[in-house]
């Protein structure tokens, strides 16, 4: 009995090990904001995402981030506005983490739950859908994150005395590689 | 008394400072340092982790973090048997148990295991580029609240300059009345003071490091190179002008220069207001 567990053990051993050693590099990564406003709309784009994901037992974790202050919407005065407004300084980065399991990253669109850590607040948004497509060995990634001024408890600039649009949607276009 | 301090540090003060300073000099000479990279399994660095060096004679322990590129040093350890002992964010612990000799300079570098969740120092970033502060938000607040206050002033600034240049009409030219001029030159006093205050919201506002000017705001700085002389230069030929003018005189000389300058000033001016206000 007990050199049958012994087998058991030693033969299930190298499957564990390997799938812990499974991680995620994020090699490219575009970002862009869009603010709305029924007079104007910007667009700020980031291509300093840095990302990381860690697998485990069949399960990823994902952590993507990315300076606040690395968004530029073509106008340096309308971005440093924009990184006040968002208390930038005192939280200089957005972060995203999402959790996976590997079956589900095989799939071609990938439903994800994300926490979002920015401004200071946390928000979750729930079965964010994802786009798959492979490159070689490397996964492109796309999708929109349907974020809210309001969800960051952040006041939405003005022009002209009218408010910006709550959304900000973030679209997202990355390139993982499997290391 | 003085023969009783001299015997005092002739017999006592100087053998305690000889031995003093023979002990700062034998301990400087024994003790060694402690160094090394922390790493992850795949070799990357392990910034910010906390590094425990606890002499196991005495239980006394020195802490150390890596840096960006995963180094830490120790130094000031007394020769022996030390136990180092490392955790980092999201990271396994790892222990390791190292001997130091007298004087050595002993390198140990550490790997420890993957967490399950992945962390901002994996990803590489420096603690400058995650740590913001209250104070570096009171900047950007104070800035913005400045250049607010700066782009208000300067939209209200355009009432008294068009007034100043309708009431150029009763003050040069044939219309030239000694109350037009007064008119003129006071609304000119009113713009200037309320440009000078405009302007000193911009310049006395904090700058903020690493953010390069791009777009619609570089084009509302050069041309304050072209309004803000004029708007000093304005008034002094303004000033001449009503003098030679109030002297019964015809306007001659760099005074003559007045209309040119004012005309260039107000057009500068209102293309910098242009410049900031068609977008947002």
């Amino acid at each position: 009995m007990l050199s049958k567990s012994w087998a058991a053990f030693f033969v299930a051993m190298p499957f564990t090990v390997g799938a812990a050693d499974i991680q995620w590099s994020l090699q490219q990564a575009t970002l862009t904001y869009r603010v709305s406003n029924p007079l104007h709309q910007v667009e700020g784009v980031s291509h300093a995402a840095r990302g990381k994901g860690l697998c485990q037992a069949g399960q990823c974790s994902f952590l993507v981030a990315v300076p606040v202050k690395s968004f530029d919407s073509g106008d340096s005065n309308r971005d440093l506005h924009m990184i006040q407004d968002v208390r930038g300084g005192q939280f200089p980065m957005v972060t995203v983490r999402f959790h996976l399991s590997e079956a589900v990253i095989s799939q071609p669109t990938i439903p994800v739950d994300l926490d979002v850590e920015f401004a200071g607040q946390t928000a979750h948004y729930k079965q964010a859908a994802f786009q798959k497509a492979m490159q070689g060995s490397d996964a492109r990634i796309s999708g929109t994150i349907p974020a809210k001024m309001s969800d960051f408890k952040i006041e939405p600039p003005s022009l002209l005395a009218i408010p910006t649009k709550d959304e900000i949607p973030v679209r997202v276009d990355m390139i993982w590689r499997p290391m | 008394m003085l023969l009783r301090v001299a015997k005092f540090v002739r017999g006592e003060a100087l053998p305690v400072l000889a031995l003093l300073i023979f002990s700062a000099a034998v301990q400087a000479q024994t003790a060694g340092t402690l160094s090394g990279t922390v790493t992850g399994p795949s070799g990357a660095a392990v910034s910010n982790a906390r590094v425990a060096v606890k002499n196991l004679a005495t239980g006394q322990s020195t802490e150390a973090l890596t840096d960006a590129f995963g180094v830490y040093h120790v130094s000031d350890l007394a020769p022996g048997e030390y136990e180092v002992s490392v955790s980092a964010e999201n990271a396994g612990a790892k222990t390791a148990q190292v001997t130091l000799a007298a004087g050595t300079a002993q390198k140990l570098d550490l790997v420890v295991a993957a967490g399950t969740e992945p962390s901002l120092g994996d990803l590489g970033f420096t603690p400058d580029q995650t740590q913001g502060s209250a104070q570096d938000q009171a900047r950007l607040d104070r800035r913005s609240h400045m250049l607010r206050t700066h782009q208000r002033l300067g939209l209200i600034t355009m009432a008294p300059l068009v007034a100043t240049l309708i009431a150029s009409n009763g003050a040069a030219g044939r219309n030239s009345t000694a109350s037009g001029r007064e008119l003129h030159a006071a609304l000119g006093g009113v713009t200037a003071g309320m440009y000078f205050t405009t302007a000193s919201f911009a310049i006395f506002a904090p700058k903020i490091a690493g953010s390069p000017t791009r777009g619609p705001i570089r084009v509302h700085k050069a041309l304050a190179w072209i309004h803000g002389p004029g708007m000093v230069l304005t008034p002094i030929l303004g000033a001449l002008a009503y003098n030679q003018r109030s002297n019964g005189e015809k306007v001659h000389g760099i005074a003559s220069a007045h209309g040119a300058v004012a005309a260039t000033t107000a057009i500068a001016y209102g293309l910098a207001v242009l410049s900031v206000s068609i977008r947002f």
